[in-house]
């Protein structure tokens, strides 16, 4: 493959996986934030102010887990390397 | 993507790599952040945070073992079964026609 288009293809997933990212943040602090009353439209100040910091702390979990990830990661690539050769996808 | 090893590797990899990240995060947070009093975390949310990451990617480690291990054997017999006539036909060709026809 052309390595422009395959740069492209990377920005490209990068992009997906932060969309992926942000839906599952926005479940997850709504879940934690926005009990299931709906009287009001409106948000509380408190949920309000929920929704604000879980967004803070769920950005800050991924850039923790990335850093965790990759520090583990090296054990991943020579799993992935044994992975290949025993189901002959090499 | 900064500092991914993934990277390096061809792209259906490196979006299974960020899967697994993106699932990490989500399920790690889900269960070690509770407290939203604070905008930063705490050091019981940190500690619970390391012991996830650590703990799901030992159990990624795990499985990937696990298949590696029991798949092939799967797909040989998957294989022998592809290659068996299918139940009901007759493995004998059939029979030529009797006398007086």
């Amino acid at each position: 493959m052309d390595p422009l288009r395959a740069q492209q293809l990377a920005a490209e997933l990068e992009v997906d996986m932060m969309a992926d990212m942000y839906n599952r943040m926005t479940q997850a602090c709504h879940r934690k934030c926005v009990p299931p009353h709906y009287k009001d439209a409106e948000l509380s100040k408190g949920e309000s102010i929920c929704l604000d910091r879980c967004v803070a702390k769920y950005l800050e979990v991924h850039e923790r887990m990335g850093k965790k990830l990759t520090e583990l990661s090296l054990q991943d690539e020579e799993l992935l390397k044994r992975m290949q050769q025993s189901t002959g996808t090499a | 993507v900064p500092g991914v090893p993934g990277a390096k590797q061809s792209l259906p990899q490196l979006r299974d790599f960020l899967l697994v990240y993106n699932r990490l995060t989500e399920l790690c947070f889900r269960h070690c952040v509770s407290n939203l009093n604070y905008r930063l975390l705490t050091g019981q949310e940190e500690q619970c945070l390391e012991g996830c990451a650590g703990k799901l990617v030992h159990a990624n480690h795990r499985l990937v073992r696990a298949y590696v291990a029991t798949m092939p054997s799967v797909l040989q017999r998957r294989a022998q079964q592809l290659q068996e006539p299918p139940p009901g036909a007759s493995p004998h060709p059939p029979a030529a026609p009797g006398p007086g026809q």
